[in-house]
């Protein structure tokens, strides 16, 4: 029963693993000789092409390349940040003023709404940028008339953490309350009855009985959050600025950077190494901040 | 390693209401203020929620005229469902897409929903042997990947699928996370006793999981789907790396390509003067409409996975 997952995931998971070597190599189309035992042209390749250490990384640290790759370490690392932290904060405010509206209707009808976005692919979210902020957007055929000067997103390096936050913050809000939705939903009621007689509010309440039911769901949520820091939601990345160079400091993540190092005439090994960082670092993290989870709170621990 | 994500501990909470009835939660209800302020305050948030789709909506039934005259209006001075008449008359891009698409959807939901209803399964029963090995096997991946670069090398040198339908949905027809969720609604939900007696009865491995376990777990297989369906719909990376010929480019890299287009053209119009004939470029607002028509569809299948993904959304406390 295990057999086909195990396979994709043989195929698509564990397959490109050993690729990560790829760093450390200067990847060299070679074809296999006929008599050679393995015939596929990648895998001859990538064992032929030779090693070269660090060179790789080396190139990624040059001085006329240092300033990009730092910025677009410190984009994904930012915004990752800053995703986590407010996606956290109003996922639970959601949930919980949600659970707490006195109209069933009227909740069940909001956290539709809601969750609504996450229908929508980031592409359509991409015609929404251009219709709202491009030269011909909605926002000029406000503001032009009031007076002020006409503002352009796609030349504009200062709106974009505004405009990558409040996309975020839209398609994903009502889908990630979902999860706290339901572990306040399963919180035993007389828990706050006990509370209510004793005189606590609901903010009393919601600090002494709530927060604590929800602090296991978050830290393993944080915890793969965290694994996740060196990379980004791509598809939004990518398609959001919709190549807009001018803005190009402010938009674009490791990667963003990979694949367009991938797609041009970049020697694979530059892309292999930034990948390499990626994964490694990522895993290393996740590793480091299970063990600090472990150290104090052991329940709480992803292994 | 202990991870658990169960899916509602016990069984009867499936079929109570997602939130406690008002009488039941009378001493701990809401002032009628403090009730009535918290409901006009998410009303709010509500209706900017929807700010953007009405943004899309109403930019795709702009006439083309007042468009060029006056760009996008939140209320336009002319409208006009041209676009729309436009884009189902014409249109063969749009037409391959969708069957794309809709081809990748309908086969990449129905793989994930097996694959991880298969899966999860022997990795909720106490008796399969292998069960920690299978359970670290899926669980691996979500912490560690072999990054981009292999991955592409990876799937176009040595898996071939590129520039296939395969490309659009083979790569995201499994998932471990659902993997974990799906074997905890197993064990929570499909209680040992079932099993047993269908043991009991004569059914074997298979029948057991797809007459007995199977339909019990219904609501947890939905919410694979609806995720699944959404995220194959939605899917841009799959078609952006691995396919290169047109007709196999899914909706959403269609509609990408051609914002990509138009942004591009009009803002080195300037420059392109007596290159490009402005006039003769695809309207815009039928650019618009498509986006809109791409939401559409997967739109739909919401009010026909609610039923069960209300209860799905008991998806209970991740325990760690």
């Amino acid at each position: 029963m295990v057999l086909p997952g195990a396979i994709w995931l043989l195929l698509f998971s564990y397959l490109p693993m050993p690729g990560v070597i790829m760093a450390f190599k200067t990847y060299k189309l070679v074809k296999p000789p006929a008599d050679s035992f393995i015939q596929n042209k990648f895998i001859y390749s990538l064992i032929k092409s030779p090693w070269v250490g660090l060179d790789n990384f080396r190139y990624l640290t040059l001085p006329t390349n240092i300033d990009a790759t730092l910025t677009y370490i410190r984009n994904t690392v930012l915004y990752n940040l800053l995703f986590m932290v407010v996606g956290l904060v109003l996922s639970v405010a959601l949930a919980v003023m949600i659970f707490e509206m006195t109209n069933r209707f009227l909740a069940k009808l909001y956290h539709s709404i809601f969750f609504l976005p996450f229908f929508v692919s980031w592409i359509v979210v991409a015609y929404v940028v251009y219709a709202l902020g491009s030269s011909k957007g909605i926002i000029n055929s406000i503001i032009v008339p009031m007076g002020f000067t006409p503002i352009e997103v796609y030349k504009e390096k200062l709106a974009w953490p505004f405009i990558f936050l409040i996309a975020n913050i839209w398609r994903y809000t009502g889908n990630g309350s979902i999860i706290y939705l339901a572990t306040i939903t399963g919180i035993d009621r007389e828990l706050y009855e006990a509370a209510a007689i004793d005189g606590a509010g609901k903010w009393k309440q919601f600090t002494h009985i709530t927060l604590p039911h929800l602090i296991p769901v978050i830290v393993l949520l944080q915890i793969l959050a965290v694994g996740r820091i060196f990379g980004s939601d791509f598809d939004m990345f990518y398609t959001l600025p919709n190549g807009a160079a001018l803005v190009k400091d402010v938009t674009q993540t490791l990667d963003v950077f990979v694949y367009n190092m991938l797609r041009s005439t970049t020697p694979l090994g530059y892309p292999a190494a930034a990948a390499f960082v990626q994964s490694i670092v990522g895993f290393i993290l996740i590793l480091i901040t299970n063990a600090i989870v472990r150290k104090t709170r052991p329940e709480m621990a992803l292994f | 390693m202990n991870i658990n994500i169960p899916l509602k501990a016990d069984a009867n909470l499936l079929d109570k209401p997602i939130l406690p009835k008002k009488k039941e939660r009378d001493m701990l209800a809401l002032s009628p203020t403090a009730n009535a302020v918290l409901t006009v305050l998410l009303g709010i948030c509500c209706i900017l929620m929807l700010i953007p789709i009405y943004v899309i909506v109403i930019a795709s039934l702009t006439s083309e005229a007042s468009l060029v005259a006056d760009g996008y209006q939140l209320w336009p001075k002319e409208f006009s469902g041209m676009a729309y008449k436009f884009l189902f008359s014409q249109g063969s891009i749009v037409i391959t897409a969708y069957k794309n698409t809709i081809i990748s959807t309908v086969a990449g939901t129905a793989l994930a929903v097996l694959m991880v209803g298969l899966y999860a399964y022997p990795l909720s029963r106490d008796n399969f042997k292998f069960k920690g090995f299978f359970t670290f096997f899926a669980f691996f991946t979500m912490l560690f990947g072999g990054g981009l670069v292999a991955y592409y090398m990876v799937t176009r040198q040595i898996l071939q699928i590129q520039n296939s339908l395969w490309a659009l949905f083979l790569p995201s027809a499994f998932s471990p996370f659902w993997v974990i969720v799906m074997r905890t609604f197993y064990k929570s939900n499909v209680p040992n006793e079932i099993i047993e007696s269908a043991r009991i009865d004569g059914a074997n491995e298979w029948r057991t999981l797809f007459q007995i376990v199977m339909p019990l777990a219904v609501p947890g297989l939905a919410t694979v789907a609806l995720f699944s369906a959404i995220g194959i719909w939605n899917n841009f990376f799959n078609c952006l790396i691995l396919v290169d010929e047109a007709k196999y480019y899914s909706l959403q890299f269609t509609i990408y390509t051609t914002l990509n287009n138009i942004r591009f053209l009009l803002e080195n119009a300037d420059k392109m003067q007596g290159i490009v004939n402005m006039s003769q470029l695809p309207s815009q607002t039928f650019r618009m409409a498509m986006a809109v028509v791409t939401v559409g569809p997967i739109i739909f299948a919401y009010p026909f996975f609610q039923r069960y993904f209300i209860r799905g959304l008991t998806i209970g406390a991740i325990k760690g």
